[in-house]
């Protein structure tokens, strides 16, 4: 009935996140359980992180996901119990498991056909065949309750409350056969009894209700045996319930013969919106831990990770004054949180620290910030114009208190909201390893891959510009840098590579490095294939140092590798790696060394859309040039000015830079530097320094970055405008591409 | 579902303004504000239709020049001149003219389709033409301007990048 309109749910969109998120997560958790096989700790990750997947899926009616994740957790689960082994075949089939998932998620986010789960549940399994992949009922078998012992915690548990003289009684349940839901129902089971008893454990227990390994059958330990009838009375209410008893516990006990094997049961998303859902992700319980107050309602989502819920459904039990007073002991957790009394189910876990926040949001409170900032210079002109008058001096001199005030609190407000642009490289890291490691697959080379740095943390905008030229810099990597076992032999190097990815802060900037031991780039090779590709003529490469022969990779339509491979791939080079970093003010740099290996570090600005700048005045113009892209200021209003070859050159400690004057560079006549200038400005262009000729400093601001609109957006050398105090906008200048 | 619910037929509202000798008319859902004429930061690099950028209310949008656009003389600023702020879809240009007059209601059976009345540069521009009784209107498509500007913009940056590369070996 909901189908409909799920898609434009925001619990869909916030559904599609997660599952990008678990899967990136578990790519990274499986590459590393390829290191460290059987790794408990991973292991548990990656079944969260399918529980997680089905929890969700579930929620949202979406069956073949369900279906994926739950027959991947069982499989899994027996992993965790210790069971089976994860050998590399199962790490492979997780990896398929993954792939299906991506093009699921691409599937349901585009609206186009979805794949099939067929095949790959038929892999899945061949990996369990006690049970069918699938969500079966193999209720007991992990915790050997298939004797007349109990399970060694609920044992513990009726022994204990035995000791302290307490009743213990057994309710028994029987469901209609086939019934839907049985997981939930058996939440409700034992909800609706802990919230009239004590709870001390139940058959199947908790966790195996999570797995739907329900029976028709259900035993719930209790105490005091005085509320079996209560207990009885509750139950009875919930749907499909056909036989509620209560027994005195030893007795039971003896009885207890558990043919609860139960009948494997389809699990049905709650596609129709009726009461109920799965059953979805809970912590288990402890030995003596009691499902505090669980339950699963008609309405809302499911208690997800959370022990402390107290649901309330249409069904509740009658006595409703007794909940909350009733004694809880085994549940103290419960207590400490419970919701009040008709809280609705909520997915409490989701509601601790984090909210997540539309990025265009985080953008109007980015542009409203630099407003802000503005009117505090402004202020802060007019309380220095004001005291700089007798009669006005008090007032100046009260506002200009005022103006320093704000400007503090505008300061901490645009670092907060930088801040909260601000995300771990991780984002896009979690997927290298698993790149890495099929791309090392490919082409048949042993490669380490190692990673630091991950939580550094950059601008949104800057983390999506990269990520693309880092992939680039990594296939080159594998594809290129790392030899082939046998050659890495033959040069008497160890038969694996490595590569390493870090990242690190450096003031104001992030840098991203990608390191490796491989074959290092051949100049030789580098300066052939330049010429022989028309970029540049044999007379000039023979003129060019090594380095400035690695620029040339940058230049567009070049590449080294003879004849592109599918690791490689064609059209995209390095001259688009070099064109994304400047997008976002960041630079690029090749090192390399023949024979052991190639460096490539990026450095990339902090945040985005405020930066510090040189006011500088030109042609009667104030243009503001980023403070990061100037490394000296010059004043050589004064004798220092030469020419050479008819170009104006000055010497700043002995080296001679070519003097560029900035008003006609940007009129097409750089060498026409006008008697006006003064000052010069030392700026990195590409690898070389020149020296940029002005007319006055008017000095360093944080500047607010402003688009220009779509009109302005490409012209060569402008970065954007900014506006001034004077509330005139100003030109942002790249003088990257000034010259 | 635009209303057409008037007796007589349904009419546009456009903002009226002069370039030149003649009368101009935008169609005034394009248009968002019209402001006196300010200063106006030039854009290094850009064509000279391009008169540069101004702050609108903390939003740097760029300002044409329609004169130099069309390819009219350039005339002395004064203080008629205004900057009609256009809003194509979503885009935000502003557009120098010689003076506003108003804001008209055309009914659309005044309006007749382009003719070869309309010889200039702008006449690309036409929708067609608007008969009220004191004058004619030429009613211009202000998307097509803009989009012609971008073009245009291209166009002589590519040439201006040529003409660096070249200056630059």
């Amino acid at each position: 009935m909901a189908a409909a309109s799920i898609e434009d749910s925001e619990e869909f969109r916030i559904f599609l996140d997660e599952l990008g998120e678990m899967v990136e997560l578990t790519e990274a958790n499986l590459v590393e359980l390829e290191k460290s096989p059987g790794d408990p700790g991973l292991i548990s990750e990656v079944f969260r992180a399918m529980h997680t997947i089905k929890g969700g899926a579930a929620t949202l009616g979406l069956e073949d996901g369900v279906k994926v994740t739950h027959a991947m957790e069982t499989v899994l689960d027996e992993v965790r119990s210790g069971s089976r082994h994860l050998d590399s075949s199962m790490v492979n089939l997780l990896f398929s498991v993954l792939d299906w998932l991506k093009l699921w998620r691409e599937a349901l986010s585009t609206g186009l056909s979805r794949p099939s789960p067929v095949s790959l549940l038929e892999a899945i399994g061949a990996f369990s065949p006690s049970k069918a992949a699938g969500p079966t009922g193999n209720s007991l078998s992990g915790t050997g309750g298939s004797e007349t012992r109990l399970p060694p915690p609920l044992e513990e548990a009726i022994e204990n409350a035995l000791a302290q003289g307490k009743t213990p009684a057994v309710l028994k349940v029987k469901f209609r056969r086939e019934a839907p839901f049985l997981s939930v129902r058996a939440f409700q089971v034992i909800t609706y009894a802990d919230e009239i008893a004590d709870v001390l454990g139940s058959i199947p227990s908790t966790e195996e209700i999570e797995r739907d390994a329900v029976g028709e059958e259900l035993s719930v330990y209790f105490t005091p045996a005085e509320k079996g009838e209560a207990v009885v009375r509750a139950v009875s209410s919930v749907t499909d319930v056909t036989l509620a008893s209560v027994e005195p516990v030893d007795q039971s006990r003896a009885q207890e013969v558990d043919e609860t094997s139960p009948a494997p049961e389809e699990l049905e998303p709650p596609a129709h919106g009726t009461a109920g859902e799965p059953p979805v992700q809970a912590e288990p319980t402890t030995a003596t831990g009691v499902p505090g107050g669980r339950s699963a309602g008609d309405s809302g989502s499911v208690a997800d990770g959370g022990r402390e819920f107290q649901g309330q459904s249409e069904e509740a039990p009658e006595d409703t004054g007794e909940r909350g007073t009733g004694n809880r002991g085994g549940s103290k957790q419960a207590e400490a949180v419970a919701p009040a009394q008709h809280a609705p189910l909520v997915r409490k876990t989701d509601l601790g620290k984090t909210v997540r926040v539309d990025v265009s949001l985080l953008d109007f409170l980015m542009d409203t910030v630099g407003e802000l900032v503005i009117q505090r210079t402004r202020l802060t002109q007019i309380a220095s114009k004001l005291q700089a008058a007798d009669e006005t001096a008090a007032t100046g001199q009260d506002i200009g208190t005022l103006a320093a005030h704000l400007q503090r609190i505008s300061q901490e407000l645009q670092e907060g909201i930088m801040r909260a642009r601000l995300l771990p490289l991780k984002n896009i890291f979690a997927k290298f390893p698993r790149l890495i490691r099929d791309l090392s697959v490919k082409c048949g080379k042993q490669i380490r891959f190692e990673m630091s740095g991950e939580d550094t943390e950059l601008d949104r905008t800057v983390i999506e510009a990269i990520d693309d030229p880092l992939i680039h810099i990594l296939r080159n990597a594998v594809d290129h840098g790392i030899e082939t076992p046998e050659e890495r032999r033959r040069k008497g190097k160890p038969p694996g590579g490595v590569i390493r990815l870090s990242a690190w802060h450096q003031e104001n900037h992030v840098l991203i490095q990608v390191e490796d031991d491989g074959a290092g780039v051949d100049v030789e090779k580098v300066k052939e294939s330049a010429v022989k590709k028309g970029l540049l003529s044999s007379e000039d490469v023979s003129k060019i140092d090594e380095k400035q022969a690695l620029e040339l990779i940058f230049l567009p339509g070049f590449s080294t590798a003879e004849k592109p491979t599918e690791v490689s791939g064609r059209g995209v080079g390095m001259d688009v790696v070099r064109e994304n970093l400047e997008r976002v003010n960041g630079t690029v740099e090749v090192r390399t060394r023949r024979g052991q290996g190639t460096t490539v570090t990026m450095r990339l600005p902090l945040t985005l859309a405020i930066m510090r700048a040189l006011l500088v005045l030109a042609g009667g113009w104030i243009y503001a040039v980023p403070t990061s892209s100037v490394e000296e200021v010059v004043d050589f209003s004064g004798d220092d000015l030469q020419t050479i070859q008819g170009k104006p050159t000055i010497v700043v400690r002995g080296k001679v830079f070519p003097l560029i004057s900035l008003q006609g560079v940007l009129e097409g006549a750089m060498w026409n530097v006008g008697k006006s200038c003064q000052y010069a400005l030392l700026t990195r262009n590409g690898k070389s320094l020149m020296a940029l000729a002005v007319d006055d400093l008017l000095g360093e601001e944080e500047i607010v970055v402003k688009e220009m609109g779509r009109l302005l957006s490409r012209v060569r050398g402008v970065a954007g405008a900014t506006i001034l105090a004077d509330g005139d906008p100003a030109v942002i200048l790249d003088v990257n591409y000034l010259v | 579902m635009a209303a057409e619910t008037q007796t007589g037929g349904s009419e546009r509202q456009i903002v009226v303004f002069s370039l030149g000798t003649e009368s101009y008319g935008v169609d005034i859902a394009s248009v968002r504000e019209i402001i006196v004429m300010q200063r106006i930061t030039p854009v290094p690099r850009t064509p000279e239709f391009v008169q540069g950028i101004i702050n609108l209310r903390g939003r740097v949008i760029p300002v044409l020049d329609l004169r130099k656009h069309f390819g009219f003389d350039v005339k002395p600023p004064d203080e008629d001149q205004r900057i009609v702020v256009t809003d194509v879809d979503g885009e935000i240009v502003g557009i120098i003219v010689d003076s506003v007059f108003s804001v008209m209601r055309v009914p659309d059976s005044a309006i007749e389709p382009p003719s070869p009345m309309v010889t200039g540069p702008e006449a690309q521009y036409l929708i067609g033409i608007a008969k009220t009784e004191d004058r004619l209107i030429i009613l211009l498509d202000i998307a097509k301007i803009i989009t012609d500007a971008e073009k245009r913009m291209l166009k002589e940056m590519d040439l201006a990048h040529a003409v660096l590369d070249e200056g630059d070996s």
